[in-house]
């Protein structure tokens, strides 16, 4: 349907249809509630203070050794099963693999005192036996997604349980390189920036600081998802994609103060991972202990964590079977679009004992 | 999406909307990224800090004053129940090892059960064997006997066959001295 104008010939005409499910779409968007994410089905294993160990069985079991997924302490996991047909366990459980997901939980005030080491100690270590002991495996395969790929790789570097494969995807090793202001950088190194004071008053950083953190690295003022939403509203498809990115980005969790503290001290400030001088109880985390398959994929389209933060991990750990991999994706999009199941299935189905 | 007969004014939106969040992001980081802005920042953190801090201790002092529980205390009764849940847990380990340990030792009970039922078949093997033998050594006891008594008379018998030949050379004496006597009496 076109409007007749008397200025046809100067002016393209609006596509009217378009227009119409464009409007109703919007209006869908704000009227509609949230849609549902987290669809595969799931049992809960293992549960100790706000974290879950979540079961996800395979739809046909044709795979031993299971998928255990180490997510990132910013975010909800559930990005990793977003959507019916792009969900990356859905994905996984339908090629025949038992999938195992350590949800992290929401921490609280009390939590305020929880590293990174004592999510290492106490909350990973604990489940991964608990996911072993499940399935029945003689062994496990870890994917680490963000900076859960750098607790996995911590893990498996002081892991007495038997990891079979390391996947890190998007994860930052050497903290030399940084994506953000270079001179915020230098003034964190050089003590210009202490944040000491900050934590101990806040305890835990709210939600909308982490959320701040992350936006002043990347683009301190956003609002270009908006006018893409409204410059493709009249696609459903899209439109559903973006309700659920844009649920997942705004619904993030807090951090504990003691895990920021060695996160922008230890490993930005000082680069401990690196160096092998970090410590968890009273084990050294020397990267060269790990032993097992791995397998490291970056994004090189990524705006949070660089190429060159990833591939370090090649030449730190002693594994004789390693793989780095770089794909055409974002940081968000790797998982958002089920792409991470493909590349994971491609790399990890020989070397999960078939059946 | 625009094409030469239908406009889409929202991408024409998006494009711009695009070039000015780079730019006003680009000019954000122009103006932030110094040392200048970095010390303004940690003074503005520090004194937020400060503040704050302030604050949660005259809340707690007013708080305790009143008896009221403040966000501390309900962290020391958290940390009291994650304290006795991870007990729990470490229990529920110990008991997962002994279940391990139990089922090992089953497995091992089942084996040695395995082996013992073998050797009680065999046992029993060996007994029918046995009485088998028994009665085989009996019988030959038996024939042991007969072939004793049968020795005992092939000796008798070899006695015999002894007198008798003794008897048969002295009848052949007897024959071979009769006719002598014969003749004498018929001389008479």
């Amino acid at each position: 349907m076109a409007a007749d104008s008397p200025l046809t010939e100067f002016m393209a005409d609006l596509d009217y249809d378009k227009e119409m499910r464009r409007w109703a779409n919007l209006f869908k968007v704000l009227s509609e509630p949230e849609p549902k994410t987290g669809i595969t089905p799931r049992d809960e294993i293992w549960r100790k203070n706000k974290s879950v160990l979540w079961h996800y069985p395979a739809k046909q079991k044709k795979y031993e050794i299971p998928l255990f997924f180490v997510y990132s302490l910013f975010n909800k996991p559930y990005i990793l099963d977003i959507a019916p047909k792009v969900s990356v366990i859905e994905t996984l459980t339908n090629m025949g693999y038992e999938v195992y997901l350590l949800d992290w939980g929401s921490p609280g005030y009390e939590d305020k005192q929880n590293g990174i080491d004592t999510y290492i100690e106490k909350y990973l270590q604990t489940a991964v036996k608990r996911a072993i002991r499940h399935s029945g495996a003689p062994e496990i395969t870890l994917i680490g997604y963000c900076i859960g790929g750098t607790i996995a790789s911590i893990y498996t570097s002081i892991a007495e349980e038997p990891i079979k494969n390391l996947i890190v995807a998007t994860v930052p090793i050497d903290f030399e390189p940084f994506m953000g202001p270079d001179k915020w950088a230098e003034g964190l190194r050089e003590g210009d920036i202490n944040l000491e004071g900050f934590i101990d008053a806040y305890g835990i950083i709210p939600p909308k600081l982490v959320e701040g953190m992350f936006r002043t690295i990347g683009s301190p003022i956003y609002f270009t998802n908006y006018t893409n939403l409204l410059y493709r509203a009249h696609d459903p498809n899209y439109v559903d994609k973006w309700r659920r990115m844009n649920k997942w980005t705004l619904d993030q969790v807090p951090l504990a103060g003691e895990a920021y503290r060695q996160l922008a001290n230890d490993f930005f400030k000082e680069n401990k991972l690196v160096k092998g001088e970090w410590m968890v109880g009273n084990k050294r985390v020397d990267l060269k202990n790990i032993n097992a398959n791995l397998f490291v994929v970056s994004g090189s389209r990524d705006n949070l964590v660089h190429e060159d933060q990833s591939k370090p991990i090649m030449d730190l750990v002693s594994s004789q079977d390693k793989t780095y991999i770089t794909v055409e994706t974002g940081h968000v999009s790797l998982a958002l679009t089920g792409l991470l199941a493909k590349i994971v299935h491609q790399w990890v189905s020989s070397r999960s004992n078939p059946l | 999406m625009s094409d030469n007969k239908n406009f889409d004014p929202y991408e024409t939106l998006h494009k711009f909307s695009v070039l000015w969040e780079k730019q006003i992001n680009d000019f954000i980081l122009l103006l932030t990224n110094n040392k200048d802005f970095i010390k303004m920042s940690e003074g503005g953190t520090d004194l937020h800090s400060r503040y704050l801090e302030t604050f949660k201790k005259n809340q707690e002092a007013l708080a305790s004053a009143l008896n009221f529980p403040t966000k501390n205390d309900v962290t020391n009764v958290a940390n009291l129940t994650l304290q006795a849940e991870e007990k729990m847990e470490a229990l529920e380990e110990q008991i997962s090892d002994l279940q391990n340990s139990v089922k090992s030792q089953n497995k091992e009970i089942e084996s040695i059960v395995e082996v013992s039922k073998e050797i009680i078949k065999l046992t029993k093997q060996l007994k029918t064997e046995l009485v088998k033998t028994k009665k085989e050594l009996s019988e030959t006891k038996n024939l042991h006997a007969e072939l004793q008594e049968m020795k005992l008379e092939l000796v008798k018998l070899n006695d015999f066959k002894q007198e008798f030949e003794t008897i048969k050379a002295l009848i052949k004496e007897e024959k071979s001295t009769e006719p002598l006597s014969t003749v004498a009496l018929g001389e008479q």
